[in-house]
């Protein structure tokens, strides 16, 4: 039976994990993402699950990293700073191929910055915060309900490539309530025998998690079965909506928050005679590039709303491969931009174009 | 002339706690413990003998972290658990300059225990205010390191299971060449500890008790309150008895290595008392570790005051000589030598 209930962005996504079977759970404090912790150590304990304040997001990320490499669904969530700390370990975790879930409730940086909303961690999330080579899947939530649902999804994926997976959320996601259905969910029943710490059969050798090879030749054996994976990713895992977009000239891409505004201002447009649709990536990585292409020959413009100063657009460019011109709107350093300043500022790049 | 030879001219002198005021609005929640500190720290600055202008405070994350907008001197607002490392590079590369450190229990001893203790053992001439509240009090009221154990908190609803720092014994564990305690509600206190740390050559590691009147309201009440506190602190003074109590009639004694509390008369005079010597690495030690828990039956009070000062050599005065003896060994360094190397080819 489907509940339904009214919950802040961070409650939601806390109440998914337990209901997706998550066995350990490791954060430290950030606003504006605390909430994800307190509900969880408020409420984990209740269903035998390991709930754990760690001394800092270096020791949460590595706290994952050990529960991981045990077969547990494990999972840790901060905000921008303290993702930062995370890098190297999540670069250990995909170099191990352990699943984990990894959530990023977005502030503006960089630096401290504020608490307030932001996306300016989108080049960290998609291009690879730590080093090395490894990609992970990154879910771009735009609502209260996606908070819960890519909770789901996040971690069925990273048990079916044994990679971690990022969700990037932001400040306000995160922070806001929206009424949320949580749908009756089954653990997928996957056999971690052949990989994670439960022992040691007569069967079999001991199984033993590392992401060093001491031999070249063996090092890069592993790193193109990675890229395997990640190719898997980028053939199957590519997911997006689209509004309006048939007989569109103009296009909106934007993500989480940014596209719950571009909605509004798609619709004011539109209200306006300007024939505009709107694309929004539910996977930053991979990114729908093919889609973005199909779509190319029809458009006049692409408009990239982002809170940052342009990261994304690099990837709508990259789609549309010069065939169409890609402009850019932001609001940066906390700040959200209102549906009327997006059409505004969509109006003045039409009328430059028209040579008005 | 470097900044540390120039005279303290009389203007300098002549300044006040005002001068180092800012025209920051101060955001702590009334009745934060952290007014008082600033307030003390304002007062003692100008007696220092040191121009604001070689004065920087460097802070972490938290709320005494926002310490250096309130202070007219340089200051860092910098990385959370980082400032003490952060202020080790400062210090490494402008030995001149008086530093101070102002962090928490969170900054400090959580997501920066490592670099704290790593401050301590090189023994930088830098000065640690830690903010002791035993609580996280900008993200709302989550415990912290030094929180006690069963502490019902928004991320321990079932109390905490954390076994929690002892922060001098931790100072004294790193090698600290001074450790000392003071508290927010004991102004005279507090400034003579300021000013001690101040003249202390060497890592100086103060942890103030202060009390977040929101979050975990009156976590030290039993040693700042007067109904309560002179029962419950014992003051430490150099060459002196460790005597406490309303009417000043109780001591401390050594039995072996461990201190028990004795009731002065009766044939015990305050002779017979251990008498109380920072320079004392072991005794120290113990008097550290007198951390018990004031709601606990025969509890020792809490010792407040300087525990221990050595007189150890500074990172930055032993990296001095290092310099100093390659250059009287080797000579003056030549780059354009060095770049040459010893062969040099001709190529025809």
């Amino acid at each position: 039976m489907t509940e339904i209930k009214l919950m802040k962005g961070n409650e939601a996504l806390a109440e998914a994990a337990i209901q997706a079977g998550c066995d350990a759970y490791f954060g430290y404090p950030i606003t504006p993402q605390s909430e994800v912790l307190e509900y969880l150590a408020r409420e984990m304990p209740k269903h035998g699950r390991v709930v754990m304040q760690a001394e800092s997001e270096v020791a949460s990320i590595n706290m994952v990293y050990g529960a991981a490499g045990s077969g547990f669904r494990a999972m840790t969530s901060s905000s921008s700073p303290g993702i930062s700390l995370m890098q190297e370990g999540i670069s250990y975790i995909a170099g191990a191929e352990l699943p984990c879930l990894i959530v990023n409730v977005n502030r503006a940086g960089p630096g401290l910055g504020t608490i307030q909303p932001g996306q300016g961690d989108y080049f960290q999330s998609t291009k690879g915060g730590g080093h090395g080579d490894y990609r992970m899947i990154v879910l771009a939530p735009a609502s209260v309900q996606e908070m819960a649902d890519h909770v789901f999804l996040g971690f069925d994926l990273a048990d079916k490539y044994r990679n971690p997976v990022l969700m990037l959320s932001d400040g306000a996601i995160g922070q806001m309530m929206e009424k949320v259905a949580f749908k009756p969910y089954k653990k997928p029943d996957i056999d971690k025998s052949s990989w994670a710490t439960t022992g040691k059969p007569k069967t079999r050798d001991r199984n033993y998690i590392t992401s060093l090879h001491i031999q070249p030749e063996k090092m890069e054996l592993h790193n193109l079965k990675l890229e395997e994976k990640f190719n898997q990713m980028r053939e199957h895992e590519v997911r997006y909506e689209e509004y309006n977009t048939k007989e569109a000239e103009y296009l909106f891409v934007a993500y989480g928050l940014s596209a719950r505004i571009c909605q509004k201002a798609m619709d004011i447009a539109r209200g306006k005679g300007i024939k505009i649709g709107l694309l929004r990536p539910i996977t930053l990585f991979p990114y729908p590039y093919k889609r973005l292409a199909e779509l190319a020959p029809q458009l006049k413009m692409v408009l990239s709303v982002e809170l940052n100063s342009g990261q994304m657009i690099e990837d709508v460019r990259l789609g549309v491969n010069g065939k169409v011109p890609v402009e850019f709107f932001g609001r940066l350093g906390g700040m959200m931009p209102t549906p009327e300043s997006i059409v505004h500022h969509l109006e003045t790049l039409i009328m430059a174009r028209n040579g008005n | 002339m470097s900044v540390a030879e120039a005279p303290i001219n009389e203007a300098i002198k002549a300044l006040t706690a005002k001068d180092f005021a800012t025209d920051q609005e101060v955001r702590w929640c009334p009745g934060c413990g952290d007014y008082s500190i600033l307030a003390q720290v304002q007062k003692v600055m100008p007696t220092i003998g040191v121009p604001r202008e070689n004065i920087v405070i460097i802070s972490g994350i938290g709320c005494s972290s926002r310490f250096p907008y309130y202070m007219n001197t340089y200051g860092m607002h910098s990385i959370h658990g980082r400032a003490t490392a952060i202020a080790s590079g400062l210090k490494a590369s402008r030995p001149e300059l008086s530093v101070w450190v102002v962090t928490g229990d969170g900054d400090s001893l959580s997501i920066g225990g490592n670099h704290t203790i790593h401050l301590l053992r090189r023994n930088f001439d830098i000065n640690i205010l830690l903010f002791n509240n035993q609580i996280y009090g900008l993200t709302k009221g989550q415990y912290s390191p030094t929180s006690e154990v069963k502490k019902v908190t928004k991320s321990s609803p079932l109390g905490s299971i954390d076994h929690p720092f002892n922060p001098s014994a931790l100072a004294m564990g790193a090698d600290g060449s001074f450790v000392g305690r003071t508290m927010d509600r004991d102004p005279k206190h507090l400034q003579m500890m300021l000013t001690r740390a101040h003249q202390h050559r060497g890592a100086s590691f103060l942890e103030i008790y202060q009390n977040c009147n929101i979050f975990n309201d009156g976590a030290f009440e039993i040693f700042t309150e007067k109904a309560t506190k002179p029962e419950e602190v014992l003051f430490l003074e150099q060459g002196k008895p460790l005597i406490f109590g309303a009417q000043q009639n109780k001591g401390i004694k050594l039995d072996g290595f461990r201190p028990v509390v004795v009731e002065l008369g009766n044939g015990v005079s305050a002779d017979d008392l251990w008498v109380h010597d920072e320079k004392d690495f072991y005794k120290a030690q113990i008097l550290t570790r007198m951390f018990d828990d004031p709601r606990a039956d025969n509890h020792l009070p809490r010792p407040f005051g300087v525990f221990f000062e050595s007189d150890r050599l500074c990172y930055e005065d032993a990296m001095k000589m290092q310099i100093e003896e390659a250059v009287a060994a080797k000579g003056k360094g030549n780059l354009d030598k060095l770049l040459r190397g010893n062969e040099i080819w001709e190529i025809l």
